[in-house]
């Protein structure tokens, strides 16, 4: 799964602190969101994209997986 | 409610050391030498407990600092570390409590045996029981 978290935040000019202070997570959480080491749950990819006023599918981009 | 015993365990601990310590002492020679160590023992460690617990309540954070220690308690990425980390721990224990009976079942044999095989069955069995736990909360 990939996402558009730092697009969208550098777009809105907003800083890693202040999106996490948004979504009530750590600035680590942040930062490791947006370098792909970590999926967020359910919960927290709908608190990210209601942040930036989109749909979850907007901001993370499932890829199925290829099967052997 | 929970804060408060929150607040007040460390306090009840570090009594209740002391009245451990105080049990041993009193009860000196009217006890056998084994429960005397193990007042002293159970004592040395809930003092210790209880002291790092009351410093530990006593550190002053200001409101910034005390929102930022609650959010990383409560992080979901640092929950998920946890988790990892406990399943990590379980395993890594399982495999030492398995190299110490191979050793200890060549080596010394006897009861040592026993006791270390009794271990690995309740560290298998806690993980089992909270499994069943977690599959009926979940």
């Amino acid at each position: 799964m990939t996402n558009r978290i730092a697009e969208l935040r550098k777009a809105r000019k907003i800083s890693q602190a202040e999106l996490a202070d948004g979504v009530d997570v750590t600035r680590q959480t942040i930062i490791s969101l947006e370098s792909g080491r970590y999926n967020a749950s359910l919960l927290l990819a709908h608190k990210i994209a209601r942040y930036f006023g989109l749909t979850i599918e907007e901001v993370f981009l499932f890829e199925e997986e290829e099967t052997p | 409610m929970k804060d408060f015993w929150k607040k007040i365990f460390p306090y009840v601990m570090f009594a209740a050391a002391w009245a451990l310590i105080l049990a041993a002492i009193l009860l000196d020679e009217r006890v056998p030498k084994q429960i005397s160590l193990a007042l002293f023992t159970s004592g040395g460690i809930l003092m210790g407990f209880g002291a790092v617990g009351i410093a530990l309540s006593r550190i002053r954070m200001s409101p910034e600092q005390q929102k930022e220690y609650e959010r990383g308690e409560h992080d979901e990425r640092n929950v998920a570390i946890r988790e990892k980390a406990a399943m990590s721990s379980w395993y890594w224990t399982l495999y030492m409590l398995w190299a110490a009976f191979l050793v200890i079942q060549i080596f010394v044999g006897g009861l040592w045996g026993v006791a270390i095989s009794v271990v690995i069955v309740l560290h298998c069995t806690f993980y089992m029981i909270n499994i069943h736990r977690w599959n009926k909360k979940m």
